[in-house]
C-alpha cells in the first residue's frame, strides 16, 4: 500500500511534468507576468528570522541555497554548489561553489557570503530555525570556490538542511550596510528590500495587498531552451484572504492561479475545462493532540493518561467518514504520525482502522466510564469545527462525551503550551526533507514535551538522539521505524493527510508546490 | 453662527476619551491569552524562544513599566514597531487608514444619496404602495449579512458581467474609486437602511408640526417649505445618527475589506489581534479613536449649526 501510494505520487508528478512538456511543445514560452492569489501576505522576508509558512513558502523564489530540494521534496540537487562530499567519518562536508554566480544586484557570490550566511543561520540567538544547522561547528573557506563545513557531530540531515530556507545565501556586504545597530535591526531594513540570488528579485511590496517579483537577470540555471531561467518576466502575489473571492478572481481571469482552494470547491473546479485543479502531494497532516499527563492543570485526574482510552478513541474514529465530510474525499488516512511524503515514513492504510467493537472492549479494559473531556477548536475554522463535531458523535458510541471549545489561535497556542488542555485539533507540515523535524516535535520529549502532550518514552528519546548522528541510512530507517511503532501508544489521534489544492489556468505550465510547501516558479511559463 | 465656547469645550472633551481608550486597549490586549511569538510560529517555538522574544520586546517587564514606556513613546509621536512584520506602526497606519477612510467615506456618501431621496418619497407617499416597497426593500437590505451582499455583488457585477474588478485596491486615484465602488455599495446598504428609516420618520413628524402648517398658511411654495423647514429640521436627528453609525460602518469595513481583498485597517486590525501584535493593536485603536472622535465632533458641530439650541 505504501509502495503503491508512493508510486502513485511519483507517477502523478512524472505525468504532470510530461503533460507540461507536451503542452509547451519543445520549449516553454518566455515572458509574461504570472499573478498568483495567496490567502495571506508574507510577514518578514528574512530567511533566518522569519517564523511562518507565509514567508517560508515563497522565500526560495528570492533566495538561493547551496543545495536545492528535488520536486518530490525528498532529495537534494545542485544549487549554488555544484558538488558536495560528506567526509567518511561524517564530521565535515566539502562543497564546491558554482562558478560565476551573482546576487540580483550584480555583485558576485563569494565564499565569504556563504560562510557568513550559514554561520548566521546557525546562531541560536537568531530565530527558531537554528536547530536545522545545529550540528554546524564552523565554516572554513578552503579556496574561493570551496567551503568546508566542520560538524560538531555527524548529522545525517545536513544535506537536506542546506536546502532549507534558513540556509539561504545572502549578500554579507549589502546586509551589513543596511541601517540598524544590531543584526535584528539590519534584518528589518534589509527585509524591506531584500537581495538574494533566487530566480526572481524583489520589486515592490504593498503590504496586505500585493508583492511584485521580477526576473533576476543574473540567475544561473538554464531552461529547456538553453537560455537562462526563469521563463517568466515576473510573479505578482495578490493577497486575497476570502476563499470565495480568490476563486472568483481566477474565474474572472484576474489571477493565473490561487492557493488553498477549499476542499469543497475542488470537484467543481476540476470539472471546469478552463482550469487545471492540481492536488500537490504534501506533508500536511491533521490530527488530534492529546494531553496525557496524569493530572490536568486544575488538579483533576486526566482520563487521557489512560493508554487504553486513547486506543479506544483511535479505533472509534472513522477516518474515512472524516475524509468524506471534511475534505470532500480529497484526503487520505494517516498511517503514521508522519506524512507518507516524509522520508522513512512507515505504515500502511489507516493506522487505526475503524473498529467500534474493539474500541468498546478497550473502554471496558480501561476501567473508565462516563468519560468527558474537551477539545480546543479554532473558532470559525470549518475544517476543525466539522472534524470535532463528527468525532463528538463517533465517540459518543463508546460512552465518551466530547465538549467543543471554540477559541482563537493565540489562545489555543498559549493553553496547550501551558499544558492547560485535554485535546486540540492541529495541522502539521514538515520544513525539511527528513523525519527528524516531525519526530523532534511529536515524539521527542525534550524539544516541546512531545507536542506539549507530556508524553515521554525513554526508548523513543534514546532512538531519536542516536538517529541524529547515525550515518547508515538503513540503520537510521530502522530507528525511525521503531519510533513510529512505539508512537502508536502516543498522544495523538492520527486523522488524515491532505494535498495542497492549487487552481491554475490551463495556460500555466511548470508550477510546482513541493511537499514541504515551497512555491516553485523557476520553470513556470504562461502558454498561449 | 457657532458658539466658540461650545467648539472649544467639545474639542477638550476628546482628550480624556483618548486617554481612557489608551489605558483600556493597553490592558485588554495583555489580558488576552497568548503571546505574539506563539501566535505566529505555533507548534514550533520552544519555551526558550518565547522567553528570548519576550525579553527582546520588553514584554518581560512589569505591566506598569511597559505602560509608562508606551505612553512616553506615544507622546513623542512614536507608536512603536510591529512585532510580527517588523514595520513601524505609524507607517502601517499611514498606508492603511486612508484606504479605509476612502471606503467608509464613499459608503457614507452612497448611503446618503440613497437614503435622502427615498426617505422623501416614502414620507410623502406615506402608507401608500411606494412607501411600502421602499421600506420593504430596505428591510431586506438591513437584514442581509454584509459578506453575503458583497459576494452577491461580486458574483453578478464582477465575475459575470465583468463591469468591476474582483476586489483589490488599484494603483491610482481613479483606479481606487473604481475598485472601491462595489465594496462601498456593499457597506452603504445597511447604513442607508438605518438613515432612511430615521429620516422618513423625522420628515413625517415635521410634516405634522405646527410651523409647517403655518408656513403653508402663509402661502409659501411647497418646494420652499420642504427645503427650508422640513428638510432642515428632519436632518437634525439624522445627522446626530451619523456619528454613532460610523462605528458600525468601520465594523462592517472589516468584513468588506476581507471579502474584497482591500488593504485597509479593518483587515490589519483582525490580523494583528490574531497575531497578538500589541503595538499595532494599540496604535490602530488610538488612530481609530481619533478618527471617530473627530467625526463625532463634526456631527455635533453640524448639528449645532443646524439647530443652535444644541450648543446652549
Amino acid at each position: 500500500m505504501k509502495a503503491s501510494f508512493r508510486f502513485a505520487v511519483t507517477a502523478s508528478l512524472l505525468l504532470g511534468a510530461s503533460v507540461a512538456a507536451i503542452g509547451s511543445g519543445s520549449a516553454a514560452t518566455r515572458g509574461g507576468i504570472m499573478t498568483y492569489g495567496r490567502y495571506a501576505d508574507s510577514l518578514f522576508l528574512d530567511p533566518v528570522l522569519n517564523d511562518a509558512n507565509v514567508d517560508i513558502w515563497v522565500l526560495s523564489n528570492l533566495y538561493d541555497t547551496l543545495l536545492l530540494p528535488t520536486d518530490d521534496g525528498k532529495g537534494v540537487q545542485p544549487g549554488l554548489a555544484t558538488a558536495w562530499t560528506v567526509a567518511p567519518d561524517g564530521k565535515s562536508v566539502t562543497l564546491t561553489l558554482r562558478e560565476g554566480t551573482k546576487f540580483s544586484d550584480g555583485s558576485p557570490i563569494t565564499a565569504e557570503d556563504v560562510k557568513w550566511s550559514l554561520e548566521r543561520a546557525h546562531d541560536p540567538k537568531n530565530g527558531i530555525w537554528n536547530f536545522l544547522l545545529e550540528a554546524l561547528d564552523s565554516v572554513e573557506i578552503k579556496d574561493p570556490k570551496t567551503v568546508v563545513l566542520a560538524l560538531k557531530h555527524t548529522d545525517p540531515a545536513i544535506l537536506p538542511a542546506l536546502s532549507t530556507f534558513n540556509a539561504s545565501i545572502m549578500p554579507k556586504k549589502a546586509f551589513e550596510a543596511s541601517a540598524g545597530a544590531t543584526d535584528a535591526d539590519k534584518a528589518k531594513t534589509f527585509g524591506e528590500h531584500p537581495i538574494g540570488s533566487g530566480p526572481f528579485m524583489f520589486q515592490s511590496w504593498s503590504r496586505g495587498s500585493e508583492m511584485k517579483l521580477v526576473k533576476n537577470p543574473y540567475y544561473w540555471r538554464d531552461g529547456d531552451d538553453g537560455k537562462k531561467l526563469p521563463y517568466l518576466d515576473g510573479v505578482t502575489f495578490e493577497v486575497i484572504p476570502d476563499d470565495a473571492t480568490r476563486i472568483l478572481k481566477v474565474q474572472s481571469g484576474e489571477l493565473d492561479g490561487a492557493e488553498f482552494i477549499p476542499f469543497s470547491r475542488v470537484e467543481e473546479l476540476k470539472a471546469n475545462p478552463a482550469f487545471n485543479m492540481v492536488l500537490f502531494p504534501s506533508t500536511r497532516v491533521f490530527y488530534g493532540n492529546l494531553n496525557v499527563r496524569p493530572k490536568l492543570t486544575d488538579g483533576t485526574a486526566n482520563p487521557l493518561a489512560n493508554e487504553k482510552l486513547r486506543m479506544a478513541l483511535n479505533y472509534a474514529a472513522d477516518k474515512d467518514a472524516l475524509i468524506a465530510i471534511v475534505t470532500h474525499g480529497v484526503g487520505t488516512p494517516m498511517s503514521s504520525f508522519m506524512s507518507t511524503a516524509t522520508p522513512m515514513h512507515v505504515g500502511e492504510g489507516t493506522e487505526f482502522p475503524l473498529d467500534v467493537e474493539k474500541a468498546k472492549a478497550l473502554m471496558k479494559e480501561s476501567g473508565l466510564s462516563g468519560v468527558t473531556f474537551s477539545c480546543l477548536v479554532l473558532a470559525g475554522n470549518v475544517d476543525q469545527v466539522s472534524t470535532a463535531t463528527a468525532l463528538q458523535q463517533m465517540w459518543s458510541e463508546i460512552g465518551v462525551t466530547l465538549k467543543i471549545e471554540q477559541v482563537d489561535n493565540a489562545t489555543i497556542t498559549s493553553r496547550y503550551r501551558a499544558g492547560d488542555f485535554s485535546m486540540r485539533l492541529s495541522v502539521w507540515t514538515d520544513d525539511i526533507a527528513d523525519p527528524n523535524e516531525a519526530t523532534s516535535y511529536f515524539a521527542y520529549y525534550p524539544t516541546i514535551q512531545s507536542q506539549h502532550s507530556g508524553w515521554k518514552n525513554d526508548e523513543v528519546d534514546a532512538l531519536y538522539e542516536k538517529s541524529q548522528s547515525e550515518l547508515d541510512p538503513k540503520v537510521r530507517a530502522g530507528q525511525f521505524a521503531r519510533i513510529q511503532e512505539l508512537y502508536k501508544t502516543g498522544p495523538i489521534v492520527p486523522l488524515f493527510e491532505t494535498p495542497y489544492p492549487v487552481v491554475l489556468k490551463k495556460s500555466v505550465k511548470g508550477f510546482v508546490q513541493i511537499p514541504l510547501g515551497n512555491n516553485i516558479f523557476v520553470a513556470t511559463s504562461l502558454e498561449k | 453662527m457657532l458658539n466658540p465656547g461650545f467648539v472649544i469645550r467639545r474639542i477638550l472633551q476628546i482628550i480624556p476619551t483618548l486617554l481612557f481608550i489608551l489605558v483600556v486597549t493597553f490592558v485588554i490586549v495583555r489580558l488576552l491569552p497568548g503571546d505574539p511569538l506563539s501566535a505566529i510560529a505555533g507548534d514550533r517555538v520552544t519555551d526558550a524562544d518565547v522567553a528570548r522574544a519576550k525579553a527582546q520586546y520588553g514584554l518581560d517587564r512589569p505591566l506598569v513599566l511597559q505602560f509608562v514606556a508606551f505612553v512616553e513613546r506615544v507622546l513623542h509621536g512614536d507608536l512603536g514597531r510591529s512585532f510580527v512584520i517588523q514595520v513601524p506602526v505609524s507607517s502601517l497606519i499611514a498606508d492603511r487608514l486612508p484606504v479605509t477612510l476612502l471606503l467608509t467615506g464613499m459608503a457614507a456618501l452612497f448611503a446618503i444619496l440613497m437614503a435622502v431621496p427615498l426617505a422623501f418619497v416614502a414620507a410623502m407617499r406615506r402608507n401608500r404602495p411606494a412607501d411600502a416597497i421602499i421600506r420593504g426593500a430596505f428591510q431586506v437590505g438591513l437584514s442581509m449579512p454584509v459578506f453575503y451582499i458583497g459576494l452577491v455583488l461580486l458574483t453578478v457585477f464582477s465575475a459575470t458581467l465583468r463591469w468591476f474588478p474582483v476586489g483589490g485596491y488599484g494603483n491610482d486615484w481613479a483606479d481606487h474609486l473604481y475598485h472601491l465602488f462595489l465594496p462601498a455599495l456593499t457597506l452603504a446598504v445597511s447604513l442607508a437602511a438605518v438613515l432612511m428609516r430615521n429620516l422618513r420618520a423625522a420628515i413625517v413628524d415635521v410634516l405634522g408640526a405646527e410651523y409647517v402648517d403655518f408656513a403653508r398658511a402663509k402661502g409659501l411654495r411647497p418646494r420652499l417649505i420642504m427645503l427650508r423647514h422640513v428638510l432642515r429640521n428632519a436632518l437634525i436627528s439624522t445627522v446626530a445618527l451619523l456619528g454613532p453609525t460610523i462605528g458600525v460602518l468601520l465594523g462592517g469595513a472589516v468584513i468588506t475589506e476581507t471579502v474584497f481583498a482591500i488593504p485597509g485597517v479593518g483587515r490589519l486590525m483582525i490580523d494583528s489581534i490574531y497575531g497578538r501584535d500589541y503595538p499595532v493593536i494599540q496604535g490602530l485603536t488610538l488612530a481609530l479613536a481619533v478618527v471617530v472622535s473627530l467625526i463625532f465632533l463634526l456631527t455635533d458641530l453640524l448639528q449645532a449649526a443646524l439647530d443652535p439650541r444644541v450648543a446652549q
